[in-house]
């Protein structure tokens, strides 16, 4: 009873979340005839790569593809790093007048404001800079953007460690960077893959930045590769969703690949023991 | 060589955790700071061990002023008393960890942890992760990793707390044995009297944050400086009879019961007895004192009923009522 209860509950939500993805899929397999027919054809037609083809090969979305791996993989290290040996300098040293608490919220409030709001100084500073239409001034942003998330769910997972670890690692003769390696990072690893999981997918995803701050084929993600395909005359919606499917599948495979580490992560320090 | 406190206080916040510890302890003495908990002697410890700044005063190691050398730098091993196992690594790992980070090569490693292991018979466990072991097996891994260098002295925060009562006793021998082995400065930390007077050869009684007296166990249980320590060692606890001028301190076994009247005794009722197996703890009442006094195993007395106490005289302490301060002047050994 219990296990069919579940489904009950199961069913109308993969159907809910899954139906859009199917669509684009199907959409991306269909001829431009299948596409508009009415009714659609929800199962059956005949699949043509034609998309994928045009895509890849006639149009430069490999380009873009690679684009935002390298944006996305970057940025996530980067923020990773300085935000975990941040979370850590945080957790662990008493900094004087309370700095601890008041830094900590700073860095959060870097991120209620709306992101539009930066747009523009962004861009300037990118233009001065000579870094519009480079990967680099996505890196930069993006690292920037995802520094106060990794801060804070970092924070949390050292919080939870026990301290005695650390300093049995020091007293073994280890530097603070060594046991930090050495000790501390291994065991809240679980924290690190949930966290580098969603940093990547905000990367990857991310579009107002992206569009904002590259024009050209040189440093365009994804997302802004796909939306430009919307043109005045005619919106190539099977091209489109070649690309948005093919952009589905690292992100899906990196989550799999990390999935027994973020289930733990999520919920780590949830529970005692 | 050894390890000097010199005017140490540690302050956090406003409250004054340790105050003015002075404190020598040379090469190769096995020493115990003994304490209630929160009288600064975890502090201590961890002061010396670098993972707490001082606040004022100094530490000597082997005659170098360690105060701002780091705690990676200073050359001691610790065992926590949480074990403070790496969960990740295996055993063998973990006892072998001060040698990695000290860059052994590793058939050097392996020689030297196998060596420990060997010595504290956990040679079986190599492989395992500390989640996997009892507490007793946990407890001689923090040791191994603690003996596998030869660090310039030992600090061990209450190790023997996690254990049970049997396995406590059993560890508190082997490590006797071990520093005896080694001779290796050890400085201990416990809130339990018996661990300290069996395994110390000077004991640091603190209260407080302060020092209260620093002597051999002997002279800590002979010759108390005041009435805490007094009151602190021994089990069951010093008898108090307050006087006026003076307060009397007595130890149970120095308190002889009978069932008749005779000189010199003094009169009391019997407020229950407790049969310990090899001798009984009398409870007794005169007038508004009560005292404790050991008695043989085959001691019997109804409870109320009248007995006749002797007390030795040459073992009896004097202290001031208001400070506590010891008055007798006894010859220590």
């Amino acid at each position: 009873m219990r296990s069919r209860f579940r489904y009950v509950l199961l069913v109308p939500a993969l159907l809910f979340a899954l139906a859009p993805v199917y669509w684009m899929l199907t959409i991306s397999l269909k001829s431009e005839v299948d596409q508009f027919a009415t009714p659609p054809p929800w199962f059956v037609f005949t699949p043509t790569l034609d998309h994928y083809y045009d895509a890849f090969v006639t149009r430069g979305f490999g380009e873009y593809l690679l684009n935002s791996a390298i944006v996305s993989v970057s940025s996530t290290i980067c923020a990773l790093v300085i935000g975990t040996l941040a979370a850590y300098a945080l957790t662990r040293f008493e900094l004087p007048w309370r700095l601890n608490r008041h830094l900590s919220l700073w860095i959060l409030s870097t991120r209620m404001f709306p992101a539009i709001v930066t747009a523009v100084p962004l861009f300037l500073m990118m233009r001065d800079l000579r870094l519009l239409n480079t990967r680099a001034s996505l890196i930069i942003v993006y690292t920037a953007f995802n520094l106060p998330f990794v801060v804070w769910m970092m924070r949390g997972f050292f919080a939870d460690l026990p301290r005695d670890l650390e300093e049995a690692a020091l007293v073994d003769g280890d530097s603070r960077l060594g046991a930090l390696v050495r000790v501390v990072l291994p065991l809240v690893a679980p924290g690190l893959a949930a966290t580098a999981v969603f940093c990547l997918i905000i990367s990857w995803n991310e579009f107002l930045f992206a569009l904002v701050l590259t024009q050209t084929d040189a440093a365009m993600t994804l997302p802004v590769g796909i939306a430009g395909r919307v043109t005045q005359y005619e919106i190539k919606w099977g091209v489109m969703s070649a690309a948005a499917s093919v952009a589905l599948v690292p992100i899906l495979v990196f989550a799999l690949a990390l999935q027994k580490y973020l289930v733990r992560g999520l919920s780590l320090g949830a529970v005692k023991g | 060589m050894g390890i000097e406190f010199r005017n140490v206080s540690k302050h956090f916040g406003g409250a004054s955790v340790v105050d003015d510890l002075s404190l020598e302890i040379r090469d190769g003495e096995f020493v115990v700071l003994l304490g209630p908990s929160g009288c600064g002697k975890t502090t201590t410890l961890r002061m010396l061990a670098g993972l707490e700044t001082v606040s004022s005063g100094d530490i000597f190691i082997d005659s170098e002023r360690v105060n701002d050398v780091p705690t990676q730098h200073r050359d001691l091993a610790m065992v926590f008393q949480s074990y403070a196992l790496y969960p990740h690594m295996t055993i063998a790992e973990n006892i072998g960890y001060p040698l990695r980070v000290r860059k052994f090569d590793k058939a050097q490693r392996v020689e030297r942890v196998n060596r420990v292991a060997a010595m504290l018979e956990i040679e079986s466990l190599l492989e395992r992760k500390p989640r996997q072991l009892s507490g007793g097996e946990r407890q001689r891994v923090a040791l191994a990793r603690a003996i596998v260098r030869e660090p310039r002295a030992y600090l061990m925060d209450e190790p023997l707390s996690n254990l049970d009562a049997r396995l406590r006793v059993q560890m508190r021998g082997e490590l006797k044995r071990l520093q005896h082995q080694l001779g290796t400065t050890t400085i201990y930390v416990t809130h339990d009297q018996a661990e300290a007077m069996t395994l110390a050869s000077l004991v640091a009684v603190m209260r407080k944050g302060r020092l209260q007296q620093f002597d051999t166990p002997m002279n800590i249980y002979n010759c108390p400086a005041n009435r805490f320590v007094a009151e602190f060692v021994g089990s069951p606890s010093m008898n108090f009879i307050e006087g006026e001028r003076t307060t009397i301190g007595i130890r149970p076994e120095h308190i002889q019961i009978f069932s008749e009247p005779r000189d010199g005794a003094i009169a009391a009722s019997v407020y229950v007895t407790e049969l310990m197996g090899n001798e009984t703890f009398v409870f007794l009442s005169f007038g508004t004192n009560r005292l404790i006094a050991r008695a043989p195993a085959d001691f019997r007395a109804e409870v109320e009923s009248k007995v006749w106490l002797q007390l030795a005289k040459d073992k009896m302490h004097y202290f001031d009522p208001k400070s506590g301060e010891s008055l007798t002047q006894r010859h220590k050994v």
